[in-house]
């Protein structure tokens, strides 16, 4: 469930999820007080004040609930619960220049952590990797002349072959800078 | 005459829209604003032709360097001297009119030199091959250069251009706006409708006009040492600081960002201010002054720092600390928004509303803005961040902010436009405007954002994969009517009728 609302589409309902009680309310307000009705409103100011009351603490409740269950999704926790899992992390370091990437290894496990550690050598470029069923999973940016890698610590659940791209505009061929990794089952039952 | 007046006057189709009405001795501040305003609607009009021409490379797989080009050209044309452009021209209308001081002197011509020239010079870059889209992506431009994919000259030639247009934006106008507010003398035959700075429609343009200065301080620096560098007066090794990817990176984006949150903060006051002229029981004022200031002072205090959610996907070069700021600033904007929905609407429900095309524009331009803020404040979580950065979703809330911006302005025009023309517009062609941009607008809004929901990349030549294409047509469907709703607006302001034909008076026609 939170999976599925922190993916793109997630993203995508949570917004429509905002639009649409608003556009209901705009609707309603500006069609009733300009076409139906449009003479002085009778509701009396303390119901007002009430319903600001209410209209405020429903959008903070929301603030406050998404950004917590987002927590989870922080890079941070997935770096430190790697660190601390008492698995083994597979490394996958990159380099990207324009307009392709070198890459340590292109195969990784399943069901086992990998860090990818990202850097760019000439300009600044994206890695982005897509499931097999073309959901993006994660992106990274990388600009030239910093001290460390970008990184990512992602654990693949699925084998299968799964797409780079890059996502950072990078010149004329920015979108034939694309590579591919393989996923394969885990070798050591865990 | 004035200068600005005559090219208005000899400008050809654009100079009809705009031609000033000097019957009423508003001249002084009716010239500049006209001149501006016209010329942001000749970038719109070859701007938004090349929105669609996008789509077109995709769908007929047309060479890609030619989109690269198109997308460099159809955002910066259209963020800049198209939507600033546009925005400065009404907003020094209003503010000449709220504070009675003409908009006269060198500060409104270089404002209108810098901003129109710096869009040519970068305009002529592009052309000669310097695609860097409307976000320049440092180091591309030096890369690139490297690389021989486009000459060094290309590339002091689009730096002069931005710079050029950075200098209207940072300085001249913010400099023309504060000085309008806070200095010279007013002159009572020149006010149109007094306010205050308690005013919400006034509060807004002051924060607005301090965020563009501080804001883009740094940048300036950065982009005056670059500059003088790529000239040749310093040597490079002066500029290598400036010329760090995240020194001008973070000094970009410190300042493109504000910059949107300037002009919103702009928009809103003009919203608050011209909301209440068209109330049914006359009251002409908001259902609280108090709260519309406070949804002003939240979006200020939040937005300055919430420019962080661009580095997001940096980790661990951007500290997580940084991005979790950033992720709760944006969020607090929405509070703001929360509070200015609920003037707004609470306004109109107890006051009644006239709903007249320009109010109309501007309520549905602000119910866009709405929906951008919500995709906005969606990809600057840090868990969504991750799988939307760089997708069409960036594209769709890039525009659509602009958008929905230009389309407050364009309504905001309808209630300035008899000041500065003599003329009324067609209230039924103004309703087809209305209709034709809200549903090309939210329609392609929503159509980016969905292609960037299902991974679909921006400032990318190959939609053709992966079923990404469906939303590259859903983009020319919905662009198209919205390009209708253009041409709509464009022939209401041709047609224009003088306000005092029945007097027989000849009013600004040529
Ligand atoms: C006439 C219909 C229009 C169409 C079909 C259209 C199409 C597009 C497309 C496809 C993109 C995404 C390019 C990409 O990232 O791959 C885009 C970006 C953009 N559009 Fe439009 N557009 C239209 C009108 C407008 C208007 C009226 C404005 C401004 C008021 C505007 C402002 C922008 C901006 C600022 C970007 C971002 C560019 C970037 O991120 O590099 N567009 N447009
Ligand atoms: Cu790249």
């Amino acid at each position: 469930m939170l999976d599925f609302l922190f993916s793109g589409w997630g993203a995508f309902w949570v917004t429509m999820g905002m639009l649409l009680p608003f556009a209901g309310m705009f609707w309603y307000v500006i069609h009733r007080k300009s076409v139906v009705d449009s003479g002085p409103g009778t509701t009396p100011p303390a119901t007002l004040s009430r319903l600001e009351g209410y209209w405020l603490t429903a959008v903070f409740v929301i603030f406050v609930t998404i950004n917590l269950a987002s927590l989870k999704f922080m890079p941070i926790i997935a770096t430190a619960r790697a660190a601390t899992g008492g698995l083994p992390v597979q490394e996958v370091q990159l380099t990207a220049t324009s307009w392709s990437y070198e890459m340590s290894t292109r195969e990784v496990e399943a069901g086992k952590p990998v860090r990818f550690a990202g850097r760019a050598k000439d300009t600044q470029h994206g890695f982005a990797v897509y499931h097999p069923d073309g959901r993006m999973l994660f992106t990274m940016l990388m600009m030239p002349g910093v001290a460390k890698p970008t990184s990512v610590v992602h654990t693949f659940t699925d084998p299968g072959t799964y797409k780079v791209r890059c996502l950072e505009y990078c010149g004329i061929a920015h979108h034939g800078m694309k590579d591919e990794l393989t996923v394969v089952k885990s070798k050591s039952a865990t | 005459m004035t200068i600005a007046t005559a090219i208005v006057r000899g400008t050809p189709v654009f100079g009809r829209m705009f031609s000033v009405d000097k019957s009423t001795g508003l001249e002084e501040i009716n010239a500049w604003p006209a001149l501006m305003i016209m010329a942001s609607f000749i970038w719109l009009a070859v701007a938004g032709l090349l929105g669609l021409v996008m789509p077109a490379t995709q769908m007929f797989d047309l060479d890609s360097g030619h989109f690269y080009t198109t997308l460099t050209l159809h955002g910066a044309a259209l963020a800049f001297p198209f939507s600033f452009q546009l925005m400065v021209g009404v907003g020094l209308h209003r503010s000449g009119g709220c504070v009675g001081k003409p908009i006269t002197g060198w500060l409104p011509a270089m404002c209108f030199i810098t901003m129109n020239l710096g869009a040519a010079l970068l305009t002529v870059a592009v052309l000669m091959g310097f695609k860097v889209s409307l976000v320049v992506m440092f180091p591309l431009p030096l890369v690139g250069a490297q690389m021989g994919i486009w000459s060094m000259n290309t590339v002091i030639l689009g730096f002069t251009g931005i710079y050029l247009v950075l200098a209207c934006m940072i300085l001249f106008y913010p400099l023309l706006g504060l000085s309008m507010l806070f200095f010279g003398k007013k002159r009572q035959d020149l006010v149109l409708s007094e306010r205050s700075l308690n005013d919400p429609g006034m509060l807004g343009m002051t924060l607005s006009a301090l965020t563009l200065l501080i804001a883009g301080l740094p940048l300036v620096v950065v982009g005056t040492t670059l500059l003088l560098a790529l000239y040749g007066v310093i040597p490079m090794s002066l500029a290598a600081w400036a010329a760090d990817p995240v020194v001008f990176q973070y000094c970009f984006y410190i300042f493109a960002h504000n910059l949107m949150e300037a002009m919103a903060l702009m928009v809103s006051s003009a919203m608050y201010a011209t909301l209440p002229l068209y109330l049914a029981d006359g009251t002409r004022k908001l259902f609280s002054d108090k709260l519309a200031n406070t949804a002003l002072w939240i979006l200020l205090l939040t937005s300055v720092t919430s420019f962080l959610h661009h580095f997001i996907t940096f980790y661990p070069n951007q500290p997580a600390s940084l991005s979790y700021w950033g992720n709760i600033m944006s969020w607090g904007t929405g509070i703001g928004a929360a509070i200015s929905i609920f003037t707004v609407l609470a306004t109109i429900w107890q006051h009644g509303l006239r709903a007249e095309p320009g109010i109309i524009a501007v309520l549905l331009g602000w119910a866009l803005y709405i929906l951008d803020g919500a995709s906005a404040i969606v990809t600057s979580n840090v868990a969504w961040a991750y799988v939307l950065h760089g997708t069409m979703w960036q594209s769709g809330h890039t525009m659509t902010v602009i958008l929905a911006m230009s389309l407050m302005w364009m309504g905001v025009l309808y209630h300035h436009y008899p000041v500065i023309t003599g003329r009324k517009l067609d209230p039924v062609l103004g309703t087809w405007f209305v209709r034709l941009f809200t549903v090309g607008g939210f329609g392609a809004a929503i159509a980016m954002l969905a292609g960037g929901a299902a991974g679909m990349p921006r400032r990318f030549a190959d939609w053709n994969q992966e079923g990404w294409m469906f939303y590259g047509n859903m983009i020319m469907i919905f662009g198209l009517i919205l390009g209708a709703s253009f041409v709509v607006y464009a022939y209401n302001l041709l047609q224009s009728r003088e306000l005092g034909d029945a007097l027989g008076q000849r009013v600004g026609a040529t």
